[in-house]
């Protein structure tokens, strides 16, 4: 993680900081914070930095939020917060706050994950795409060069979805059931990491049945799981338990499983490998 | 052998050049990691292209529904004469198949290879990169999103969730304005809430009269009953209420307006929900009704949602809260959630609510299947159900006076122990015996409480049926009649049930009156220490009424 950096106009801090300020990558730069959100207050200066995971970015002030950068500058999606951060050659950087709530991904992100996989140029599966709030997130970390595959079944969220979708050239809107990889085998190429969020008791099937259709070897995917979604009656640690097991049969190899406290009720994340090398007795 | 592998800028077939390697599953992935390996495997053998998009959705669509569309079978035709065709769906191979003559195969070695094609397909598919590909990816995968999307708008049941929802927000919209009425009107004319207790009707009062002392003048015979209408008047004139001015009478009786508007439209809208409901779900509403087959619409999101679930889940939809907490704490289910407010249900008693549920929440699951999967219009099958389930409501109150008749033999039906069943005292069977004086031969005496018990009696069963009655005043006069034993046994025993459940148990101060009629009939049934227990009571409970209607006469 590389530790911000304040650029200071003038003075002996004069040249530093504008070796330093070049489009927002790599150093922290000195932003406007406007239309606060997660503690930032308007008018005050935010320090935006980028986050240990590629593509995503903390913003600092009182109090931290996690953004990514705006693949659409000037929209959002529902109405979260956008912090403006101006760079030494006047054009302004746009980032999007990252609601942990909202979003488990961001929710593991903040509880200190090891890996998310997701990279800049990264292609994405994303089950259960809903109306597209994480959606939106991921495609602006794989930016331009990445692509975002988003499959979600409801009618309703599907139409925000498709909406949301107009916009970023990179999400790719699919409204079928994820139980039939088959019906959109035309649509979806190979893709480097599956996100799954879809919350049915047989979901390790599903993502098992997409996986052996769309993941390449040794590329890596996340699940939530809602405890209560797979069985209300077992406790929470039995059914993560259970679901780790019945990955592990389908060559889904988890290398993290993250309790999610901040959200209601039980959750937890599980990041893994799929038909990962197995490692060699040396 | 060939394969199909469909692309959003068009059909690709390629052969696979040497059909040994599918014997090595593990391998191929390996094989297909370079371009130049997975040259080596297969070879692409022809490309048809989609002319445009409409075309590629055309394509797409009947390849969801099954079907190889026209340009595909063309393409087929032309390519794969006398080749297996390996496949990714099995259905659509079992199809072309029929259609075309085509052998098709559909394993997990074609889904390898699949995978593989895959992630070599632009080195493979010269002549089209991936810059070619996205832009036809894209607005393939919108237009088929928006098709689906579309198609959706012409199912009918989302009308019946929004009225529903429409329903009861009126409801709720309706009370609270009729009570703001009552209230803002009640300043000058307080007697009149009252008076008139239906809100529809004090709101078109207020409105014909607006000022209260215009209330004599006026004639509210359309609107309320005579007697209503004397007490109107007279209240009238004797008010307690504040004097309130033109412009604030002017304000009420636009609110009063709003309130019937409103309840006109609320009318209107269950005559829609009802002919709705009729059209989409006929046989649902036969079973159930209006209002119930449509919560049940809405709280199952869609009728097509609604009938991919079990009957037990229809029985208890609507209970989720008490279902979840009882698996969790491992007690005992809800029987019944929305289908509570079935007549079929409504019209059991209370013992038998469970049972009706459950067989009721069984025929409409099939309704329920019938509406939205089948072709039918009309509720046939609603009304043969509704039938079966009447009779067996009639049949299942049949057995419970079979029992209260008393069977043939005459032989008490002995219970089996069960310390969690409520029935009085839970863990007693049968309480101490000890000795009855009033069990002592009363030939030639009329004890004067038995009469009084007679009548207060009398005054207690109205709800009960007039056979029973009967039976029972000669029961006590003829205590040793064997028929008619149980019926009083029961009657009394539910006499006796709500007095005791206001009373605690107290003491025993045996009567003459029930003990008369009580041991002549050496019963063991299960009610019986219930009743010694509570002797006293009905005893008392008698004289208390005796001294009630004395006093009232």
């Amino acid at each position: 993680m590389s530790p911000p950096q304040r650029g200071r106009g003038g003075g002996g801090g004069g040249g530093r900081g504008r070796g330093l300020a070049k489009g927002g990558g790599g150093s922290a730069v000195r932003g406007r914070g406007s239309e606060s959100g997660g503690g930032i207050k308007g008018g005050n200066k935010v320090l935006v930095a980028p986050h240990r995971h590629a593509g995503v970015f903390i913003a600092k002030s009182k109090g931290d939020a996690l953004v990514t950068k705006n693949l659409v500058p000037g929209e959002i999606i529902y109405d979260e917060k956008r912090i403006f951060v101006q760079n030494e050659d006047r054009s302004t950087v746009e980032y999007r706050i990252w609601n942990p709530h909202r979003s488990k991904l961001a929710a593991a992100i903040n509880i200190g994950v090891d890996n998310i996989w997701i990279n800049p140029g990264l292609k994405v599966l994303y089950l259960g795409a809903s109306s597209g709030y994480t959606v939106s997130h991921v495609s602006d970390i794989v930016g331009h060069e990445g692509c975002v595959y988003a499959v979600e079944h409801s009618h309703i969220c599907g139409s925000d979805l498709v909406n949301m979708t107009e916009k970023r050239t990179n999400v790719i809107p699919i409204i079928e059931d994820a139980r039939h990889p088959a019906k959109y085998r035309m649509l979806v190429g190979m893709v480097d990491i599956i996100l799954c969020d879809i919350n049915q008791p047989d979901q390790a099937t599903i993502i098992a049945l997409n996986a052996s259709y769309f993941l390449k070897p040794g590329a890596h995917f996340m699940i939530t799981i809602n405890a209560n979604s797979i069985d209300s009656k077992l406790s929470a640690e039995t059914v993560y338990q259970k679901e780790v097991e019945k990955l592990q049969m389908e060559e889904l190899r988890p290398t993290e499983i993250l309790p999610l406290d901040n959200c209601e009720g039980d959750h937890a994340c599980v990041f893994g490998g799929y038909r990962l090398p197995r490692k060699q007795n040396s | 052998m060939l394969i199909l592998v469909e692309t959003p800028a068009g059909f690709a077939v390629f052969k696979l050049k040497d059909e040994g390697k599918l014997a090595n599953i593990e391998d191929l992935a390996k094989e297909f990691e370079t371009a130049e390996s997975a040259r080596k495997i297969v070879k692409l053998k022809a490309f048809d292209k989609f002319d445009n998009t409409s075309e590629a959705l055309e394509a797409v669509v009947k390849l969801h529904e099954g079907t190889p569309s026209k340009g595909l079978r063309k393409f087929l035709k032309a390519n794969c004469e006398g080749e297996t065709l390996a496949v990714a769906d099995s259905k659509l191979g079992n199809v072309i198949k029929e259609k075309l003559k085509i052998d098709c195969v559909h394993n997990n070695a074609v889904m390898e290879l699949l995978r593989g094609v895959r992630s070599q397909f632009t080195e493979l598919l010269s002549g089209l990169g991936d810059h070619d590909m996205a832009p036809m990816r894209l607005g393939l995968s919108h237009s088929l999103a928006r098709y689906k999307l579309k198609f959706s708008s012409d199912k009918v049941d989302t009308m019946i969730i929004q009225a529903i929802g429409l329903l009861d927000d009126l409801d709720k919209e309706l009370n609270t304005y009729a009570m703001r009425v009552r209230e803002w009107y009640g300043w000058h004319f307080p007697e009149l809430a009252k008076i008139i207790s239906d809100n529809i009707l004090y709101a078109k009062s207020v409105k014909l009269m607006g000022n209260r002392i215009n209330a004599a003048k006026l004639d509210f015979s359309e609107i309320l009953a005579e007697e209503i209408e004397a007490d109107l008047k007279e209240a009238a004139v004797i008010s307690m209420g504040t004097e309130v001015s033109d412009l604030d009478l002017l304000h009420i009786r636009e609110l009063c307006d709003q309130v019937l508007s409103l309840s006109e439209y609320r009318a209107q809208l269950y005559d829609y929900l009802k002919s709705r409901m009729n059209t989409v779900a006929p046989n649902l509403t036969a079973l159930v009704g209006e209002l119930v087959g449509a919560r049940l619409i809405s709280h199952g999101g869609c009728l097509l949602n609604l009938s991919k679930q079990p009957g037990s889940t229809v029985q208890i939809l609507g209970a989720e809260k008490a279902l979840f907490r009882a698996l969790k704490t491992k007690h005992a289910t809800p029987k019944y959630g929305l289908i509570y407010h079935a007549s079929v249900v409504g019209q059991a008693a209370p013992k038998h609510k469970g049972k009706m549920s459950r067989s009721l929440a069984a025929k409409s699951a099939l309704a329920i299947r019938f509406d939205a999967l089948g072709d039918g219009q009309d509720n046939t099958m609603g009304l043969e159900h509704r039938a079966k389930l009447e009779a067996r409501l009639r049949n299942l109150e049949g057995k419970d006076l079979g029992r209260l008749s008393g069977s043939a033999k005459g032989k008490p039906k002995i219970e089996v122990y069960d310390k969690d069943k409520k029935k009085g005292s839970g863990g007693l069977i049968t309480p101490a015996k000890t000795y009855n004086t009033a069990a002592d031969s009363l030939l030639g005496q009329k004890p004067a409480k038995s009469e009084d018990g007679e009548e207060s009696s009398k005054k207690k069963d109205k709800k009960k049926k007039k056979k029973v009655e009967s039976e029972e005043e000669a029961e006590k006069e003829e205590p040793s009649k064997k028929k008619k034993k149980k019926v009083e046994e029961e009657e009394e025993a539910e006499k006796e049930e709500p007095s005791k459940k206001k009373k605690k148990k107290k003491a025993e101060a045996e009567t003459e009156v029930v003990e008369v009629a009580k041991e002549e009939k050496k019963n063991k049934k299960k009610r019986k220490h219930e009743e010694e227990e509570t002797t006293e009571t009905p005893a008392k409970k008698k004289d208390k009424k005796e001294k009630k209607k004395k006093n009232k006469d």
